[in-house]
């Protein structure tokens, strides 16, 4: 289980032409992911929900609030104290390529952190090659045809896989998965995302995905919470079907309407939203974050900041002070 | 903006089109065997997997395919510029942004670091003579203006100080800015999120009914070309396997890898499990089959016949199918 309560993390640009500014990244982000569970961060670029992943992985600081990792709180351990604990979570990267060493031959790069494993535990060296077949076999490769290969001999979804096995071969209790699939080609990317939904079930391992293709999030598992961010705020959060379809927040409504329709198979949304103009970083912060591009903004929300709170009537939790339902998805054609 | 939309949008032909690399073993095709029209004042979408040869394909327009490969066989016709493939030296060069626009794949890419945007704008029109410089600087910032930016300031601007969406749209400016009336767009919103992309989409669409374009787009994602084409071509190992009106090839998918290729794709709707990914993977330069069917190693629908036999692209009305099992369905 890993907690977090009201992390904020604030980057300090060094001045430039228009003069020094900070950047907010996270404003008092809370979540919670269980064990086994999973877990999806969306947004536009820029959101802080990279951030916030690099946060949870031990790969980033943050500036205030509390992560607390089965029950420990980080920030009552000193940095190398903390590193078992981090351990437990491991990041795959957006691009596979350049997350894996090309000089590497595969069986070398899951060596290095299966030596280490193996000197903590007092393993012999026979371990290590076996539970390299272990973990290639539980990604779906087959360790026979791969070990000896180089990055480049494989496709990218093979790729991806050589850096899921890696992150497995220390036995972490999460994987943090960036845009894993964004450069997987399309006729590849369920496969992936099957994978970790299948590791989840098999293995127990819980799954945050960040990613901008909200799609993509229903894939690892519907069971799990969908967070949208906006400019540093959790500004919607459900079950990811639930917000999917019934979604109250008009960012969360304007991120969905500007999904593709596939047009022939499926037909429009009935109450699409616009497509937003694109975000002014210059902005300033009163009031609702969302005010200044929100087409249904009421006066309120100039003035006053919404909070992440659950209303009557309203299943998921959600930061707007005029909450309403607005189908937006395209509908498959087949059930129209 | 009167004078470009006055002319009637030029029509291209690509007929035969064999692109081949020269490798450690031997000189192998990227693409084969391509023949495709884009119908005047049309947006095709032509969709492909990584390594499927549609960025091959799209440089061939521009007769820009770069050693090691070169067009070995076949022509593209051009309405008002003849066979590119024939076309060399200084004339090329004037054709290539006078007459047809390219935007590059990942314009975040290809534009200088060190040089603001109307440098680089300068410089184009200085390399194809153009001596209203006014004009064209005008014509950058209506066109910047058209797509929602403040035209002055960008052009004033280095790229690092731009967006990926505003990079973007400075890539689609200095295409159109020559005047251009073919435009190539090469995965024009990969790394962009989805509200840029969509903006970007809009764009597109609008700016080619304005200026009366005759407009390719080459993408990996279905959904942007069901968002922008009216014609969506299949690519695959090199080949274009399903081409037709866009609404029908996705409403009723004819190709095995059409077919494959629609249900990969993850929804928002529906249910999870009916969408899986297809099996085997896309073929490279060096794995694709020499003779029968590209995609017969994950086809389901696989015959003796796909092993020997290039299937031929078959018309049916206004779909064109390359597939062996189809073309047995509609004989039966």
């Amino acid at each position: 289980m890993i907690t977090g309560n009201g992390i904020v993390k604030t980057f300090k640009q060094r001045g430039n032409m228009l003069g020094a500014r900070e950047v907010r990244a996270l404003r008092g982000v809370d979540f919670s992911i269980p064990k086994g569970g999973a877990a999806s961060f969306i947004g536009e670029s820029g959101c802080g929900k990279t951030t916030l992943g690099r946060i949870i992985a031990g790969l980033e600081t943050y500036d205030g609030g509390e992560i607390a990792i089965d029950g420990v709180p980080m920030s009552s351990l000193t940095l190398k104290r903390r590193q078992p604990h981090f351990r437990k979570i491991q990041m795959i990267h957006q691009d596979p390529y350049s997350a894996l060493n090309p000089t590497r031959t595969v069986h070398q790069t899951l060596r290095a952190p299966l030596a280490l494993r193996a000197k903590q535990t007092g393993r012999p060296k026979a371990w290590m090659d076996e539970r390299a077949a272990e973990v290639l076999s539980l990604v779906g490769l087959d360790p026979a045809t791969v070990l000896a290969r180089y990055p480049h001999q494989l496709s990218g979804g093979m790729r991806q896989r050589v850096v899921i096995a890696r992150a497995l071969t220390v036995d972490p209790e999460m994987l943090v998965a960036d845009e894993a699939v964004s450069m997987i080609d399309v006729s590849l990317r369920l496969g992936i995302l099957a994978l970790l939904k299948d590791l989840r079930e098999r293995l127990g391992v819980s799954v945050l995905f960040i990613t901008h293709d909200v799609a993509t999030a229903r894939y690892i598992g519907d069971d799990g919470d969908l967070y949208v961010i906006y400019r540093g705020q959790v500004v919607e959060r459900g079950p990811v079907d639930t917000v999917i379809a019934d979604p109250v927040h008009p960012y969360t409504q304007s991120l969905l309407s500007a999904i593709p329709v596939l047009h022939g198979l499926e037909l429009p949304g009935e109450q699409p939203v616009a497509p937003l103009e694109a975000l002014d970083a210059g902005q300033d912060d009163t009031g609702c974050l969302f005010a200044a591009r929100c087409p249904f903004r009421g006066e309120r929300c100039d003035t006053e900041r919404p909070l992440l709170q659950l209303t009557e009537g309203v299943p998921q939790e959600h930061a707007c002070f005029h909450p309403e339902r607005r189908s937006v998805i395209a509908r498959p054609m087949s059930e129209v | 903006m009167a004078q470009a939309t006055t002319g009637q949008a030029p029509g291209v032909r690509v007929d035969g089109l064999t692109v081949v690399y020269k490798t450690p073993a031997g000189e192998l095709p990227a693409v084969r065997d391509v023949s495709l029209t884009l119908e005047p004042g049309s947006i095709t979408g032509i969709v492909g997997e990584s390594g499927s040869g549609k960025s091959t394909l799209a440089l061939s327009l521009l007769n820009a395919v770069q050693p090691p490969g070169r067009i070995s066989a076949g022509s593209v016709q051009i309405d008002g510029l003849g066979d590119v493939v024939g076309l060399e030296g200084e004339r090329l060069r004037k054709a290539r942004g006078a007459h047809i626009g390219y935007v590059f794949q990942a314009a975040q890419n290809s534009l200088n670091p060190l040089k603001t945007v109307g440098k680089q704008l300068l410089d184009l029109g200085r390399s194809h003579g153009v001596e209203d410089r006014r004009g064209l600087v005008r014509e950058a910032r209506e066109l910047l203006g058209r797509m929602g930016l403040d035209g002055a300031r960008v052009l004033d601007s280095y790229q690092h100080e731009l967006s990926g969406g505003m990079r973007q749209r400075v890539g689609i400016m200095l295409a159109l800015v020559l005047n251009a009336q073919v435009v190539v767009l090469d995965e024009p919103t990969t790394a962009l999120d989805m509200i840029t992309q969509a903006n970007i989409l809009k764009i597109v669409r609008e700016v080619h009914a304005e200026r009366g374009l005759t407009t390719l787009v080459i993408t990996h994602d279905i959904g942007v070309v069901a968002e922008v084409a009216d014609r969506l071509a299949v690519m695959y190992g090199g080949q274009l396997v399903e081409q037709g009106p866009t609404r029908q090839v996705l409403g009723d998918p004819r190709h095995p890898y059409t077919k494959g290729l629609i249900k990969a794709i993850p929804r928002l709707v529906g249910d999870i499990d009916e969408a899986r990914a297809l099996p085997g993977r896309p073929p490279t330069l060096a794995t694709v089959p020499k003779a029968g069917c590209v995609f017969r190693e994950r086809c389901a629908l696989r015959m003796d016949i796909c092993d020997t036999d290039d299937p031929a692209a078959v018309a049916h009305g206004p779909r064109i199918v390359a597939c062996h099992a189809v073309k047995v369905k509609e004989h039966a």
